[in-house]
């Protein structure tokens, strides 16, 4: 067993608590695709520090308030 | 936007009635012609020239498809996300709208082959294909009269997906179907021919796939502050451009590899078209799954 670190974050939490807005209207206000959004939530895209920093000042929050690194275990192969 | 909507709705209703009705009018033609030219008789002017209004009437109905496929892109841009029928639909229309141009191809033939005095083995194609498209014109002026695609929301999109995936979704379909044309000169490799088969057929399977690339490209010239691609879609390009290069290396190897005593064979003609929608097929394929498995 081997310990990673991965980035997970908090997006889907800072859109429902701002006023539970759409993967889409986060989208158009921050310049990306609904897909984009979607893939970001889900974990299976990490966004570039532009797009992040965009996330952060849309919801008036820091980066590290999204975004966050935890750690995992994973088998040796 | 709601009027433009409203009017190609009206256009559509009205080019897919009068395309029925021109579906019935060359079925009385064909089934008044075909016992005559299977005889070789001698056709009358009237007869002929009945024949040519097939021909025009088939202009309408390649209109009523290509501006039904431009509503039904409009119905999908404005989805929050792609639904299965619609996305059906599409496809299904694509693939009638190609069947025209095999419909003019065969009827071509047919008047050739009857002019030359040979059997016209075409006539037992005709009617099926043009059986199938008859009854997806009528499913889809159904709809365009029940008012189903009239988009449900006008919302502004700042970076459009849903144009950029059906754009992949159109080629995978002519990438297949080039690919599974293109590999048929292996089987008839006398019958091939550089003009019709691979020239024409070539671009008449490329011609859905270019003009989704452009109705794509005219959604992003209208879009303010326009990206080319978002940060989620220029990965999953890179990602599908590499798998591309990849498989096309292969397969080409592949080709040259099996051909290698005959390359002045019936391969010679039938690279190009393999490579490209090879090319297409596999970085759509690759486009598409990235964007779902990221």
């Amino acid at each position: 067993m081997r310990m990673i670190l991965k980035l997970k974050n908090d997006l889907r939490k800072f859109r429902f608590e701002h006023d539970e807005m759409s993967q889409q209207a986060l989208a158009n206000a921050v310049g990306v695709s609904r897909l984009t959004i979607h893939s970001i939530e889900t974990g299976k895209f990490n966004p570039t520090t532009l797009l992040s920093l965009k996330l952060a000042r849309f919801f008036n929050v820091r980066v590290e308030d999204i975004f966050f690194l935890v750690k995992e275990e994973k088998d040796n192969e | 936007m709601n009027k433009k909507i409203r009017k190609l709705q009206i256009i559509n209703i009205i080019s897919g009635v009068l395309s029925l009705v021109i579906f019935g009018y060359a079925l009385f033609v064909f089934l008044r012609l075909q016992p005559k030219m299977v005889a070789f008789e001698v056709l009358s002017d009237i007869e002929s020239g009945m024949m040519t209004g097939v021909g025009f009437g088939l202009l309408i109905i390649l209109a009523f498809h290509l501006l039904s496929l431009l509503q039904m892109a409009i119905y999908i841009k404005h989805s929050e996300v792609i639904k299965a029928i619609p996305l059906i639909l599409f496809i299904i229309g694509m693939i009638s709208m190609l069947m025209v141009f095999s419909d003019v191809a065969l009827l071509n033939d047919i008047n050739k082959q009857f002019l030359h005095g040979m059997t016209q083995p075409e006539w037992s194609l005709v009617y099926p294909i043009m059986g199938f498209q008859f009854v997806i014109t009528l499913i889809i002026t159904v709809l365009h009269i029940s008012g189903f695609f009239k988009p449900e929301q006008y919302d502004k999109v700042a970076r459009d997906s849903n144009i950029y995936l059906i754009v992949q979704y159109v080629g995978v379909i002519c990438g297949l179907m080039g690919l599974a044309s293109s590999s048929l000169g292996f089987v008839f490799p006398r019958a091939w021919s550089l003009t019709i088969h691979t020239t024409m057929g070539g671009i008449i399977l490329l011609f859905p796939y270019v003009l989704s690339v452009a109705y794509w490209m005219l959604t992003k010239f209208k879009e303010k502050n326009r990206e080319w691609w978002d940060e989620k879609q220029l990965q999953d390009i890179g990602k599908s451009a590499l798998l591309t290069l990849l498989i096309d290396t292969g397969f080409l190897l592949m080709l040259f590899i099996l051909n290698y005593n005959h390359l002045d064979g019936v391969v010679s003609i039938l690279w190009l078209p393999l490579y490209l929608f090879a090319t297409i097929f596999v970085f759509s394929v690759g486009n598409l799954y990235f964007s779902r498995k990221g």
